[in-house]
C-alpha cells in the first residue's frame, strides 16, 4: 500500500487544524479545529501500523486510534461545556474576548 | 643575717605598696592612712638594719646581686630590673629608712588637720620607694628610673599647698631646674654604656662598667664625656652651684618634706650616684678635677647665702647646699669614704635640724628668725635637740658633723700630698666655711632661742610624736660619727662597711705613688700619708690630729664668740649681715643667679623660645593636623559623592529601574490571547526543527 496518500491527507487536515486553532475567533470552531488536529493523529497511526507492523495481532495503532477518538469524544464534551459557560457568562464564544489572563 | 639579703627587694617595693593602700585606702582609716605608711617604712627599717647589721659583720664583701632580665629590644641586649646590695645600699637603706620613719611619725602631728593629709602621706611613701628604687639599682637605667621619680615626688610635694601660686613656682622651679641636668644624666648614661654594647649583653648593668672602667676596657673619651654629664645630673639634683637655686626655693613644700628632701631622698641621690660609680670617676684626673672645683665654689659660696637669711628654712637650705658642695668636693679629691660618711651623718642631723625647725614654725606660725627669739625655755626639747644638730652641722669635736666633716679635710690634704692642687683648696676652702657655717648656725640658735620672745604667740613645747623624732635623730647626729672614728676598730669600721673589693684593691691610675709623698702643709699629712702613699682609695681608720682639732676649735670659738656678740643678748636692728654694703647687697641677690636665670632662661624660653613653640604648635603642627583632617574630609565627601552614590547607588538603583522599565516592556507580551500564544509556539517549534535540520544536514 502507498503510504502517501494518506500521509499527505494527515498533514493537510494537521496543518487545517492549526491554522484553525490559530486563527480562528470562534470557539466552536476552534474545538473543530482540535478534532481535526485528532483525526490528522489518528490518520497516522493507522497508517504506519500497517506500513510498518501489518502482522502485528493487536494492531496497536488501530486501537490507538479508537481510544483517542473517545477521549477526543470527552474532550468535545468538556470543551463545548466551557464554551456553553462562556456564552452564558459573556454572551459571546469569540476566543479574543477571553483575556482575564492578561497583564 | 643571711636571710636578710635575699628579701632586700621588699625595701623598696614595702613604701610603694604602702604608696598605693594609702592611695586607695587611706581616707578609711583613722589615721588618715599614716599608720600605714609608718607600718610599711617601718617593716622596711627593719630589714635595712638585718642587711646593714650583715654587711657591716662582713667587711666590703662581694655585692650582692640578683635581677630579672627583659630583653624587649632583641639584639642581645637585656634590660635588668635588679638589686644589687653591699655596704653602700645597705647605709643609704638606713640612712633612707630612719630619716623617712621618723618624718612619717612626725608628720602625723605636723601635718594634722591639713585637707590633703592622706596625699601628703601616699607622696611620702613614694617618694621614700622612688629614692629606695635607685638606691637598690644594679644598673643606670633603673638608677634613671628611681632618679625621675625623685623628681617627680619632690615636685608634688614642694607643690603641696599649690593654693599659692608662688608654690607652685617653686615646684616648676624645682622640676625644671633638676630636669635640666637630667638630660645630661640619661645622655651619660647612654654614653658610658655605649662602650660596654661590645663587652656584654647588659650594657647598664653598674658592676659591669665598673669593671670594664678599672680594667681599661673603656675608652679615656667615653669615661670622660659620660661621667662629667652623669655629673651634670648631679649638679643639679644635688644643688651645686649654679644649679642649687631650686633647693632654697624648694622651701615652699611642707617642713617635714624639706627634711625628707635634705636629708634622705633626693638632694643626696647625685652624691649617692657618683659614690656608686667612684671607681668610674676615679679613672679620670679631669672629672675629678671639675667635681672638686664645683664642690669646692658650692660649699663656700653656698655657705655664705645663710649669713643673709631670715628665714630659718632658707639658713638650713643654704647649709644643705653648703654640706652638699663638701660631699662633692670629697668626691673629688678622692674621699669616697669621706663624702658618703659625711652624707649619712649629714643626713641625721639636717633631717634633725629641719624637723626641729618645723617644731619651731608649728609653735610661732612664722618662718622667719625675727620673729622667733627665747625659744629657749617654752620648747626644751626643742632647743636641746636643735642645738646637738647645730654643733653636729657646725663640726663641734665628738659629733658626727666633726668625724665627717674632718674626714673631707684630711681627705684633700691627702689629695694635695699627691701632688693635686684641689686638695689644698679643698681644706683651706673647707677649713673657712667650716667657720662661715658655724657663724650662720650660733646666729640661727642665739636669735631663736635666745633674748626675748618676738612672737605674737605664747610658744608651746610640740607634741610626744614630734619630739620623738627629734630625740631619736640627736642621739643618731652624735653616735653616727663613732662609726668611723678614732674610737672605730680597723676591721669593722664605716670605710670597710661601704667599701666593695674594687674600690679596697683599686689605685687611682694617675697617681704616681713613689714621688707624690710628703707636700702636704699641715704637719700631720705625712702621718697620714704614711697610711695611703700608694695612691689606693681607702687610707684606713681616723686617727687624731692635734693640729687639725685645734685650728677646728679655733675656728669655732671665734665664730660662736662674733655671733654670740652680735646676736646673744637681743635681736640687733638692723641685723649686722644686712650691713655689710656691697657684700650684703651680692648675697641678698644671690650672686645674681636668680636673676641673671630670670633674664637669661626664663625670658628668653618664656617671651621667645614658648611663642615661637607655640606659633610652630599651632601654625604648623595643628595646620598639619588639621589639614590631614580637611583634606581625608573632603576626599570622603568625593567618595561618597561619586563612588557611593553614583556608582554603588546608581548601579542599585539602575538594576531596579531597567528591571522596571523592562518589565513594563515585556508585560505586553501576556496578552491573554491564546491564540497568540500558540502561534508563537508554532512558530518556535517550526524554528527549532528547521535549526536541527539544517544542524544535521552538514
Amino acid at each position: 500500500m502507498n503510504p502517501v496518500g494518506p500521509l499527505l491527507l494527515a498533514a493537510l487536515l494537521f496543518c487545517i487544524g492549526v491554522y484553525g486553532i490559530i486563527a480562528r475567533r470562534n470557539a466552536v470552531l476552534v474545538l473543530i479545529s482540535v478534532e481535526m488536529m485528532l483525526n490528522a493523529v489518528n490518520i497516522n497511526l493507522v497508517t504506519f501500523q500497517n506500513l510498518l507492523y501489518p502482522d502485528d495481532p493487536l494492531v496497536s495503532g488501530q486501537m490507538f486510534a479508537l481510544f483517542i477518538i473517545a477521549v477526543a469524544a470527552a474532550e468535545v464534551g468538556v470543551g463545548l461545556a466551557i464554551v456553553f459557560n462562556l456564552f452564558r457568562n459573556r454572551a459571546s464564544i469569540d476566543v479574543d474576548d477571553v483575556d482575564l489572563m492578561r497583564w | 643575717m643571711e636571710a636578710f639579703l635575699d628579701y632586700a627587694w621588699l625595701v623598696p617595693v614595702l613604701p610603694l605598696l604602702s604608696a598605693a593602700l594609702i592611695a586607695r585606702f587611706g581616707k578609711l582609716l583613722p589615721g588618715g592612712g599614716s599608720e600605714i605608711g609608718i607600718a610599711a617604712v617601718g617593716a622596711s627599717l627593719v630589714i635595712s638594719l638585718g642587711i646593714a647589721w650583715h654587711t657591716f659583720m662582713q667587711g666590703s664583701p662581694e655585692p650582692f646581686e640578683r635581677s630579672l632580665e627583659w630583653s624587649p629590644l632583641g639584639g642581645g641586649f637585656i634590660f635588668e630590673l635588679g638589686m644589687l646590695v653591699d655596704g653602700l645600699t645597705a647605709m643609704m637603706f638606713v640612712l633612707v629608712g630612719v630619716v623617712s620613719l621618723m618624718v612619717h611619725i612626725y608628720s602625723r602631728e605636723y601635718m594634722h588637720g591639713e585637707e590633703r593629709f592622706t596625699y601628703f602621706y601616699a607622696m611620702l611613701s613614694l617618694f621614700t620607694f622612688s629614692m629606695l628604687l635607685l638606691v637598690i639599682a644594679n644598673n643606670t637605667l633603673q638608677a634613671v628610673i628611681g632618679w625621675e621619680l625623685v623628681g617627680l615626688c619632690s615636685y608634688l610635694l614642694i607643690g603641696f599647698y599649690w593654693e599659692e601660686k608662688s608654690n607652685q613656682d617653686a615646684a616648676n622651679k624645682a622640676f625644671l631646674t633638676t630636669k635640666f641636668g637630667d638630660v645630661g644624666l640619661i645622655v651619660g648614661v647612654i654614653v658610658l654604656s655605649a662602650g660596654m654594647f661590645e663587652l656584654t649583653d647588659t650594657p647598664f648593668n653598674i658592676g659591669q662598667t665598673i669593671d670594664a672602667a678599672v680594667g681599661g676596657q673603656l675608652s679615656e673619651t667615653t669615661i670622660v664625656l659620660g661621667m662629667l654629664l652623669i655629673f651634670l645630673g648631679c649638679v643639679s639634683k644635688s644643688g651645686q652651684m649654679p644649679l642649687h637655686v631650686w633647693l632654697p626655693d624648694a622651701m615652699a613644700g611642707p617642713t617635714p618634706v624639706s627634711a625628707l628632701i635634705h636629708a634622705a631622698t633626693m638632694v643626696t641621690a647625685g652624691i649617692f650616684l657618683l659614690a656608686r660609680l667612684f671607681p668610674v670617676v676615679a679613672q679620670s684626673a679631669t672629672v675629678m678635677a671639675v667635681i672638686a672645683v664645683v664642690g669646692v665654689i658650692t660649699l663656700f659660696f653656698g655657705g655664705l647665702l645663710a649669713l643673709v637669711q631670715d628665714d630659718i628654712k632658707k639658713v638650713l637650705a643654704y647649709s644643705t647646699v653648703s654640706q652638699l658642695g663638701y660631699m662633692m668636693a670629697a668626691i673629688g679629691v678622692g674621699g669616697y669614704t669621706a663624702a658618703i660618711f659625711h652624707l649619712f651623718t649629714h643626713g641625721f642631723f639636717k633631717a634633725l635640724l629641719f624637723l626641729g625647725s618645723g617644731s619651731l614654725i608649728h609653735a610661732v606660725h612664722s618662718n622667719n628668725m625675727s620673729d622667733m627669739g627665747g625659744m629657749r625655755k617654752a620648747m626644751p626639747w626643742t632647743y636641746v635637740t636643735f642645738v646637738i644638730g647645730s654643733l653636729a652641722l657646725a663640726g663641734f669635736p665628738l659629733t658626727a658633723g666633726f668625724f665627717s666633716k674632718d674626714e673631707i679635710l684630711i681627705a684633700g690634704e691627702i689629695w694635695a700630698g699627691y701632688g693635686f692642687a684641689t686638695g689644698n683648696l679643698v681644706y683651706y676652702v673647707g677649713l673657712a666655711a667650716a667657720f662661715v657655717t658655724t657663724f650662720y648656725m650660733a646666729r640661727a640658735v642665739f636669735l631663736i632661742f635666745f633674748g626675748e620672745n618676738r612672737s605674737h604667740h605664747a610658744p608651746h613645747e610640740s607634741g610626744a610624736q614630734m619630739v620623738a623624732p627629734l630625740v631619736v635623730l640627736a642621739v643618731l647626729s652624735i653616735a653616727s660619727g663613732y662609726l668611723f672614728s678614732p674610737f672605730s676598730g680597723d676591721e669593722r669600721n664605716f670605710e670597710q662597711w661601704t667599701a666593695t673589693p674594687v674600690i679596697e684593691e683599686g689605685v687611682f691610675p694617675f697617681v704616681d705613688a713613689g714621688t707624690a709623698l710628703g707636700t702636704g702643709t699641715v704637719a700631720s699629712a705625712p702621718v697620714v700619708l704614711a697610711a695611703a702613699g700608694d695612691g689606693s682609695i681607702l687610707h684606713g681608720p681616723p686617727k687624731w690630729h692635734p693640729d687639725l682639732l685645734a685650728i677646728v676649735l679655733v675656728l669655732f670659738g671665734a665664730a660662736v664668740a662674733l655671733a654670740w656678740r652680735l646676736y646673744g643678748r637681743q635681736f640687733p636692728r638692723p641685723d649686722p649681715t644686712s650691713q655689710m654694703g656691697v657684700f650684703t647687697r651680692v648675697l641678698d641677690n644671690k650672686y645674681g643667679f636668680d636673676e641673671a636665670g630670670y633674664r637669661f632662661v626664663v625670658v628668653p624660653v618664656r617671651d621667645h623660645l614658648s611663642r615661637w613653640a607655640t606659633w610652630s604648635s599651632n601654625v604648623v603642627i595643628d595646620g598639619m593636623v588639621a589639614g590631614t583632617g580637611r583634606s581625608v574630609r573632603s576626599l570622603a565627601e568625593a567618595t561618597y559623592r561619586v563612588v557611593d552614590q553614583k556608582v554603588i547607588d546608581g548601579s542599585v538603583n539602575g538594576a531596579a529601574f531597567s528591571a522596571a522599565w523592562w518589565s513594563e516592556r515585556l508585560k505586553r507580551m501576556q496578552t491573554g490571547d491564546v491564540q497568540r500564544y500558540l502561534g508563537a509556539l508554532v512558530a518556535g517549534v517550526i524554528v527549532l526543527v528547521l535549526a536541527i535540520v539544517a544542524a544535521s544536514g552538514n
